[in-house]
Formats: C-alpha cells, structure tokens, sequence
C-alpha cells in the first residue's frame, strides 16, 4: 500500500471520537471535525447534521494550505494555528501532527480561550492516535479486488446515462 | 492519496482537473452537476472571481453509492487555468489520484496548452509525483469551434505517450462522462495493484459487520439508559428507546417532555436520503428509512439542551436485504 494512503481504522477513530467528544464537552463547542489535509473528513463529532461536512473539509484543507503558502512567504515554515471570527460562530483551527487539522466550531457560550486550551491539550492524543501504526491484520489492509473496478463502472454507467 | 476510512467504511479519490485558462474545466463540472443524479452528488462550490474565472478551486464531490460495502466516493477539484495563479494551483494537487488535462484545441491556444502542460509537471515535481505514473486522461475540449487542430496534430504535440484521450465539446457534454469515467477507472485500478481483500473478508461484507457491531453496542447503551443517574452514563441515549422489534421503522421516545431535549436526524452519508418521519409528537418520533433497497446507517441523536451538557445518541439499523 502506498505510504501517502491516509489509511484509518475503525479502533482509531473511537479513540479520536472520544477525544474529539472530551474536547466538545470541555469547552463547550458546537461540533469538531478532523480533516485530512487533502481534503478529506476523517471524523467530526458534535452537531454537524446542519453542515455540508464534505465541502467543509475541502474548503478548510484548502484555506490552511493557502495560509501556509502565506506563511512561505513571509519566512514561516507554517502557521499552526488559524482562527475564523464571525458574528455567531468562530471557527479555530490547529495542525495535527504532519497531514491532519483539527477544526473547532463554537459560539458565544465559550471563549476562544477555552477552545485554544482544550484544543491544544487534545492535539497531543490526536497526534498520538494518529500515529499509531495500523494494525497487521491482513485481513483489515486488503481492500479493493478485481471485482471492485468492475462494480464501480457498472454504477458509474448508471449515473452517467444520458 | 486515495484515502480509506474503515471506520466509515468509505474510499475517497481525489481527482483534478487541470490545463490553460478558459479551457473549460469549471464546465466540465457544471456539466456533470448539473446531469447526474441529486442523490449522487453535493454542491458544486466554485471559489471564483467577480467575473467568473477560477481565484481557488471549484469543488464537486460525487458520491456512488455502496461498492462491496465501501461507500465509494470521488471528489472532483479544478485548478484556476490563469498563468497567475500558480500559487493556488499548486495546492490543489496536494493528494491528487488522477488528472484530467484539458486541453483547448484552438490552434492558436496550443502554446498555452503545452505551457500548462510543462507546468502541470514542475508542480506535480515539488510533491514528488511523477506524471508518469498518475492517472492521466486528455480531453481535447472545444472540438465544435471553427479553427481547431487535428486529432494527429493535438496528440503529437501535448500526448506523444498515446496516454487515454477524448475530444469534446463541454459546453453540450459531449465526451465529458467518457472522460471521467476513463480517469476513474484508472485511479481504482492504480488502486487495486494493492492486496486484494482475504477471503474472511470476502465472505462477509464489513458494513455488516459494522453494523450489527454498532446494534450490538447500541443494545447495550439502552440498557444503560435504564440508569436513573444520567451522570454516571456518558454518551448514551438516556431519554430514548429504540424499538428494534420493528423491522421496517424506528421509535423514538423521550420521558422527559418538550424543551430539555431536541431530536435530530442525520443519515450517515451526507447525500444518502434522509429517513422519512412518519410521526412527530413532541416525546415521540417514528422514522421509516427512505430506501429499503441498501444496508442505510441512521443516527439520531437526542440532546439535553440544559447548558453546556450534551448528550449524543447513535442508532444503526440494517434496513431491507
């Protein structure tokens, strides 16, 4: 399996669940997500049912990856941490380890200090989980037979039906 | 790189299309938006100048359905074609699966093709992929306007390699779903030179599993809610029970009446259907899934609206087959 595959297992995601749930709890945010720096939901927790998570990571991956060609530019290597200030709700959003962002949405119930705080303090379990090998199982790395590819054109036929 | 989550059971592809400005990238996805399916496909999000040309990226993830219990996901980004823009397109590339090249066949457009083409693989070059071996499939778009280059002339010049190529015209969607249908075949292709799935796997697909695991744990968890003191369960559904004698629909009920609790309903895939309500009264909600045909996980969670204390409910349920 190649390295850059963004391979995760279900044990890992209940621990970043109960870590993101820690982090709501503690600080009294809205929701959570955990978002792959290319763009993908890796998990969110909280009231998210209103949100459109899909684009949201897509666009916040987005949003950190300019902020980090900014950075560049002005001689930082990457800037950690960004913050969204809106009327109702902020989002706060921190790097997790090498390829993850941890996104907070909050309101006026908490502070930015809070989530800072909490959000900090998660990070390093986060980072911790994140990096955990995947198991060996061989069982869990398999994925996609022979079968897969053809499945997925017989559906893709079906939707692009003229 | 194409992203497995096992705990959603779900494959992502990230696939981009690239090439000159106004060579109709940003149409091929409004092309494909706006003819697939609304159960398919999310919003189309364009990042775009007051006059409509790309500043960042548009955005259309297409969801496919459940493939061998993996729901299949791809999601589909463009570049901003302006020479300019060379900052933000590189980003997009970050994790790219497979590239569409877009090319405009216009004669006098061949240079801005192979200059985009060069730089296609100085960006691709600062992450150390190499073109030669991601996905790649051309699309020779515009064939309709007067003016344009030969099939022969186009290929020697941009696609010496012979790599998979379509003409078309994205404006009427001529060659647009040949084009991505070719550069997803190729991404899981790529894809499945890994290991193939064991037989123990096989027998048995893993959303299942996933799902009795999660009924199981949720059994469970309503025992718990049978726990007086609500401190001592965390993360339960402490004024509900579920009704799993039903086959065909969900009950919910609340002890407690109106204001403390809010019900809300959330499928687990963002363009799967929601569940219909069939009943709402204000401690009691009756849900029937809205399809029967496939394996839909449905959460609904219960919450204390008392500050600062939420609780969340998880209900998983095998519906039809």
């Amino acid at each position: 399996m190649n390295s850059r595959d963004l391979v995760i297992h279900e044990d890992q995601i209940e621990q970043i669940d109960k870590a993101l749930i820690r982090l709501i709890k503690g600080a009294e945010a809205k929701c959570a997500l955990l978002v792959d720096k290319d763009g993908y939901l890796i998990t969110r927790q909280g009231f998210t049912h209103s949100l459109d998570t899909t684009a949201l990571s897509a666009l916040l991956a987005g949003s950190f990856a300019s902020t980090k060609e900014i950075a560049r530019l002005v001689g930082e290597p990457e800037f950690s941490v960004l913050f969204h200030q809106g009327r109702k709700d902020h989002i706060h959003l921190c790097l997790i380890g090498e390829r993850t962002i941890l996104a907070v949405i909050f309101d006026d119930r908490t502070t930015i200090g809070m989530v800072r705080l909490y959000a900090k303090e998660i990070s390093e379990d986060l980072a911790r989980i994140l990096s955990q090998p995947a198991e060996s199982t061989e069982s869990r790395e398999g994925k996609l037979d022979s079968d897969f590819t053809r499945s997925v054109e017989s559906k893709l036929d079906d939707i692009f039906k003229d | 790189m194409v992203s497995i989550n096992y705990a959603f059971k779900e494959i992502s592809c990230k696939i981009v299309y690239y090439g000159p400005g106004l060579s109709g990238k940003t149409t091929n996805l409004q092309y494909v938006h706006k003819k697939i399916p609304p159960n398919t496909k999310g919003e189309l999000i364009s990042l775009a100048t007051d006059a409509d040309r790309t500043l960042f990226f548009d955005f259309l993830p297409l969801n496919i359905g459940d493939i061998h219990g993996f729901s299949t996901k791809f999601q589909l980004y463009t570049v901003p074609g302006q020479v300019f823009y060379n900052a933000t397109r590189k980003l997009v590339l970050r994790g790219v699966d497979g590239l569409v090249f877009v090319a405009d066949s216009q004669r006098f457009k061949m240079e801005e093709n192979l200059e985009s083409l060069k730089n296609l693989e100085e960006n691709l070059q600062e992450y150390d992929y190499d073109l030669d071996r991601l996905p790649v499939v051309f699309q020779y778009n515009k064939r309709d306007l007067p003016e344009v280059m030969s099939l022969e002339e186009i290929q020697s010049q941009l696609n010496p390699k012979g790599l998979p190529f379509f003409e078309s015209v994205a404006t009427t969607g001529d060659g647009v779903f040949d084009t991505l249908k070719c550069i997803t075949r190729l991404v899981l292709d790529r894809t499945k030179d890994k290991p193939e799935v064991s037989e123990s796997t096989k027998v048995s697909s893993p959303v299942i599993e996933m799902a009795q695991c999660r009924t199981e744990k949720l059994k469970s968890k309503i025992v718990l809610g049978a726990v007086q003191d609500i401190s001592q369960v965390e993360e339960t559904i402490t004024e509900s029970a579920v009704d799993f004698a039903a086959q065909k629909t969900m009950v919910l009920e609340r002890d407690e009446p109106g204001e403390r609790g809010i019900f809300s309903i959330e499928t687990s895939e963002p363009a799967a259907e929601e569940p219909e309500v069939i009943e709402k009264e204000e401690n009691r909600l009756v849900l029937k899934p809205a399809s029967e045909e496939k394996i839909l996980a449905v959460s609904v969670k219960a919450r204390k609206s008392r500050r600062g204390f939420s609780l969340w409910g998880w209900i998983k349920k095998i519906v039809g087959k």
